[in-house]
């Protein structure tokens, strides 16, 4: 495959060191004494420029490229760097990392037109959670005023739980107001019929209501004991990122921040976060507030010595896991060293799931998910459609699922029984190519 | 000699004077042109009712003559910068009320024939008060009365609103002007709107309010539920229901009507206490839920129903009404003073003292902002309440933040620092005006009791209107004393432009360049 890179910092070269044995590559930087390095350790071409222009993507060969895989640190250039490639080669699939949220959301609602961006803050936030356990949905889409949520979880490899996972789903005791709209195990697939089970590692997608999916969440998560209070150290944006993710799986979150204005607009843009101007390495400010009796903190600050220092103290005050986000490779080891329970590098993680796009076609067909593969219908039943009063047991088997039905505004999760009426709105989960047969018989 | 005089003029040109007196006073001309044509409604009420008409007429022309004057004098039009908004704002509510006055005088009705008393009637009027200096209301002509319920309506919404509104290519600058005049602090509103926009819309809801009042009531009385009412009343009620101003064409207020009718008033007085930009979405977007979630109204809607469960309650353990009636009255007076409109369904100054304590504790709250109503203001309680509960988070948690919010949002510390600064005032202003009732009743030796005099000092500054006393609902101001009604003038003045345009013209920097 030939792979065009742009950005040869630290989520450049790891990509590269992941895939130049493999595939052909061209690396792209405004700053050559960048690319020296790489082209002495390996053998990939190299431009010096910018990566965003429509000169140096057609040198860099973007026309019989097959994959662009714009990392550097800057988010529009990255974008308009993957929509330029898009225009002058339609073929070629583009993967964008991308910091701002705003960005990735756009992509999930399909407006920007990338097969895939990675956040750095997300992914980040996804891993600490995951360490934590308390696995936050990967993706959550919201349906009918918030009435109908479609979430995706990863099941945790050690998740034994007992009612759900590993069970026929018929006997499964599924959460009320929730069905199984697909599970993904390996490179395919299942069908999620009544002898099909959820196993450990399986991705499944879930509709439910909103309290049904806040179920599912705790069933996934195993045995572990719950959390209910971690400290974040920064409130820069990987701290920010987390500490949004962790409220929203209900845990309570306390954020330190030393810069004052910073610190001000975390805490009016996170109502629910208690937000505290301090540095976190102050004897009695750690004492005052019962620092130590956290279950957990994270150090997100943007100095590894800083957090390591801080971490250490937090160690000292009785906090019983600690989490630290370095930002040198080198530092992993000296967090291992100084007894951090988890270390987790954001560049490292974005270039993971950057080059397992590039890598292997499970995951692509993951990114896909919502993109290419399955769709999700909000339809309203024509009173002509043949299926009109007909037994939800009785509705042919075509491997499309019905998630929901809002009738008056009010959202159903509907049984064998219960029968549809025109007029109905429903939510349709369904494979894509079946759309618009879907659409044709409601 | 010659040098001080030079000085002098150095000193009032306009490079040296932070305000440009001259822009301010155009604007002022311009507002008081206009204001000449709604002598035309009395008039005509005059016309209709075989009385003179020529007292209207001779107003509004000396109205519209004065402003022409004005504006030719103060020359070529000017930008209103936010700082000339002060001056304007300050200047249209002591002025408007001049010329509002005429009337009264020129009717040569002898209970308005002292010019303070004309004076302090016009002033209560436009500023939406509701406090009088008659004592025998029905005894004016049709045409005096209606100018005195329109006066209300005028004054309710805001006069340089209703100008920014109409007025073609009025060129004023920043939103001080607008939101100087529009009751509370609406700057925790996020408008997106241009100012005309904004002032249409306040407006038109208005104009949709009264229009729907006045056909209701005058439905009743067309029907037969209500005896009492004819067209005039319906528009004279309607008028002031919605700028929750109090005036009435009857001795006995809302107590003249029949229980339907009170109720009707009750609602759109409670409805005209919602900020204005808040309805008005409701209106086009049809977002109850939205709506309905907003703490200001929230808290608005508790305070209206705590007050009148306790007056209810009151009122039903001296066993002066029951059933129907007592729940009645305890609604309508809560609403009423509450929002600051000051009708009154019953004589209230009869009731026990909790109910007394009661009625006058609601006068500090006032409806919502951007409401026509007076007074603090809901929202002001709200947020102080928020930075009361975050003092005490902090003396425990000292490095905590904490914004304070107002419907999940954050409100910016500048108008938290406002919303103290206008309360220390307001509650400052009402003590020193009590307190100067009190000193003056010594002085010329009227029978007014302390609870009389903070009552009425609180039902001016908050734009209530009748207090208790002889100041009471079916009483009136007319035994003060002169001093005394020139005191509560400038407090009905400062209430209705909330105190910091005007407080704001004497400070030093002020006008400094």
């Amino acid at each position: 495959m030939k792979i065009v890179v742009i950005g040869a910092g630290q989520v450049g070269s790891t990509v590269v060191e992941a895939l130049h044995d493999e595939h052909e590559l061209t690396v792209i930087d405004l700053d050559g004494s960048r690319l020296g390095p790489l082209s002495y350790r390996h053998d990939v071409s190299t431009i010096e420029g910018n990566g965003a222009t429509r000169s140096v993507l057609l040198e860099a060969g973007i026309k019989e490229a097959d994959l662009l895989i714009a990392c550097s640190s800057r988010d529009e250039p990255n974008l308009i760097a993957a929509m330029l490639a898009k225009k002058l080669n339609p073929d070629v699939r583009a993967v964008v990392r991308a910091t701002e949220v705003e960005y990735l959301e756009a992509w999930h609602e399909r407006q920007l037109d990338v097969d895939l961006v990675v956040s750095s803050e997300i992914e980040t936030a996804y891993a600490v959670s995951r360490t934590l356990g308390v696995p936050a949905a990967r993706q959550t889409d919201v349906f009918a005023e918030g009435q109908v949520q479609i979430v995706e979880f990863d099941v945790e490899q050690t998740a034994g739980d007992h009612a759900v996972i590993g069970r026929p789903l018929r006997e499964a005791r599924i959460p009320a107001d929730s069905k199984v709209a697909s599970i993904i195990r390996g490179d395919s697939a299942v069908v999620p019929r009544g002898d099909q089970s959820i196993q450990p590692g399986d991705r499944v997608i879930v509709i439910g209501s909103p309290r049904a999916a806040q179920e599912w969440s705790s069933i996934i998560a195993g045995d572990r004991p719950r959390l209910d209070d971690v400290v974040v150290y920064g409130a820069g944006r990987i701290g920010v990122a987390v500490a949004e993710h962790l409220l929203r799986q209900g845990i309570r979150v306390r954020m330190i921040e030393s810069d004052r204005d910073r610190a001000r607009l975390v805490a009016e843009k996170l109502p629910d976060a208690r937000v505290f101007n301090a540095t976190g390495i102050d004897p009695d400010f750690l004492e005052r507030e019962r620092i130590g009796q956290s279950r957990a903190a994270i150090f997100a600050m943007r100095d590894d010595a800083k957090n390591h220092y801080a971490a250490t103290l937090a160690r000292i005050h009785g906090v019983g896991f600690t989490i630290a986000i370095v930002h040198e490779p080198i530092s992993i080891e000296v967090f291992e060293q100084a007894g951090v329970d988890v270390a987790v590098n954001p560049r490292q993680l974005t270039a993971e799931e950057l080059v397992r796009f590039a890598h292997d076609p499970r995951t692509q067909q993951v990114a896909m998910l919502e993109g290419d593969r399955y769709e999700v219908l909000d339809v309203t039943v024509r009173p002509e459609s043949r299926l009109v009063n007909t037994r939800f047991r009785d509705l042919p088997m075509t491997g499309s699922l019905i998630g929901a039905i809002v009738r008056e505004g009010k959202a159903i999760f509907p049984h064998g029984e219960d029968v549809l009426l025109p007029g109905d709105r429903v939510i349709v989960f369904t494979e894509a190519r079946r759309a618009a047969e879907v659409e044709q018989a409601l | 000699m010659r040098l001080t005089r030079a000085r002098l003029r150095r000193a009032f040109r306009r490079e040296t004077f932070g305000v440009d007196v001259a822009a301010a006073l155009d604007l002022v001309g311009r507002v008081l042109t206009v204001l000449g044509l709604a002598y035309v409604v009395p008039a005509a009420v005059a016309l209709g009712h075989d009385e003179s008409p020529w007292p209207f007429v001779t107003a509004g022309l000396a109205t519209s003559g004065f402003g022409i004057l004005v504006e030719r004098l103060s020359g070529e039009q000017m930008r209103i910068r936010p700082r000339e908004g002060f001056l304007v704002v300050a200047l249209i509510w002591l002025l408007v009320p001049v010329f509002g006055a005429l009337p009264y005088v020129l009717s040569g009705e002898a209970q308005l024939a002292s010019p303070v008393d004309a004076y302090f009637e016009s002033v209560s009027g436009f500023t939406a008060t509701g406090a009088t200096i008659l004592t025998d209301i029905e005894a004016l002509p049709r045409g005096l009365l209606m100018w005195r319920q329109f006066t209300q309506w005028l004054g309710g919404m805001g006069i340089v609103i209703l100008a920014i509104a109409i007025l073609p290519r009025l060129r004023v600058g920043g939103r001080q002007l607008l939101m100087s005049e529009l009751p509370g602090p609406t700057e925790v509103e996020r408008l997106s709107l241009t100012i005309r926009e904004t002032a249409r819309r306040l407006w038109l809801l208005y104009l949709g309010l009264t229009v729907a009042l006045a056909g209701l009531l005058t439905l009743y009385g067309a029907v037969g539920l209500d005896d009492a009412v004819g067209v005039y009343e319906a528009v004279g009620h309607a008028f002031t229901s919605v700028a929750i101003g109090g005036f009435s064409t009857e001795a006995e207020s809302a107590a003249a009507f029949a229980p339907l009718t009170q109720w009707t008033m009750a609602f759109f007085i409670a409805v005209a206490g919602i900020n204005f930009l808040r309805l008005y979405r409701l209106l086009v977007v049809r977002q109850p839920r939205a709506f309905a979630r907003d703490e200001e109204l929230r808290l608005y809607v508790l305070l209206l129903a705590g007050g009148s469960l306790v007056l209810f309650l009151e009122i039903l353990g001296d066993g002066r009404f029951a059933g129907e009636e007592a729940i009645r009255h305890a609604v309508f007076q809560a609403i009423s003073i509450m929002t600051t409109a000051g009708f009154a369904s019953a004589d209230y100054v009869q009731w026990g003292p909790l109910a007394a304590v009661t009625l006058v504790g609601l006068m500090f709250f006032g409806a919502s902002a951007g409401s026509t109503s007076g007074s603090i203001k809901v929202v002001r309680h709200l947020l102080i309440s928020r930075l009361l509960r975050r003092e005490l988070d902090q003396t425990v948690h000292p490095e905590i933040v904490m914004p304070v919010r107002l419907n999940r949002l954050p409100v910016d510390e500048k108008v938290i620092r406002a919303v103290l600064a206008f309360v220390l005032l307001y509650v400052g202003l009402f003590a020193a005006g009590a307190l100067a009732l009190v000193v003056e009743s010594f002085r010329v030796a009227t029978e007014v009791t302390p609870f009389e005099a903070i009552s009425a000092a609180a039902a001016t500054l908050g734009n209530v209107g009748p207090a208790f006393g002889f100041a009471g609902p079916f009483g009136s101001y007319e035994p003060f004393s002169p001093l005394s009604k020139v005191v509560m003038i400038l407090l009905m003045w400062l209430g209705r432009v909330e105190i910091l345009p005007v407080v704001v013209l004497f400070t030093r920097s002020y006008w400094r360049a």
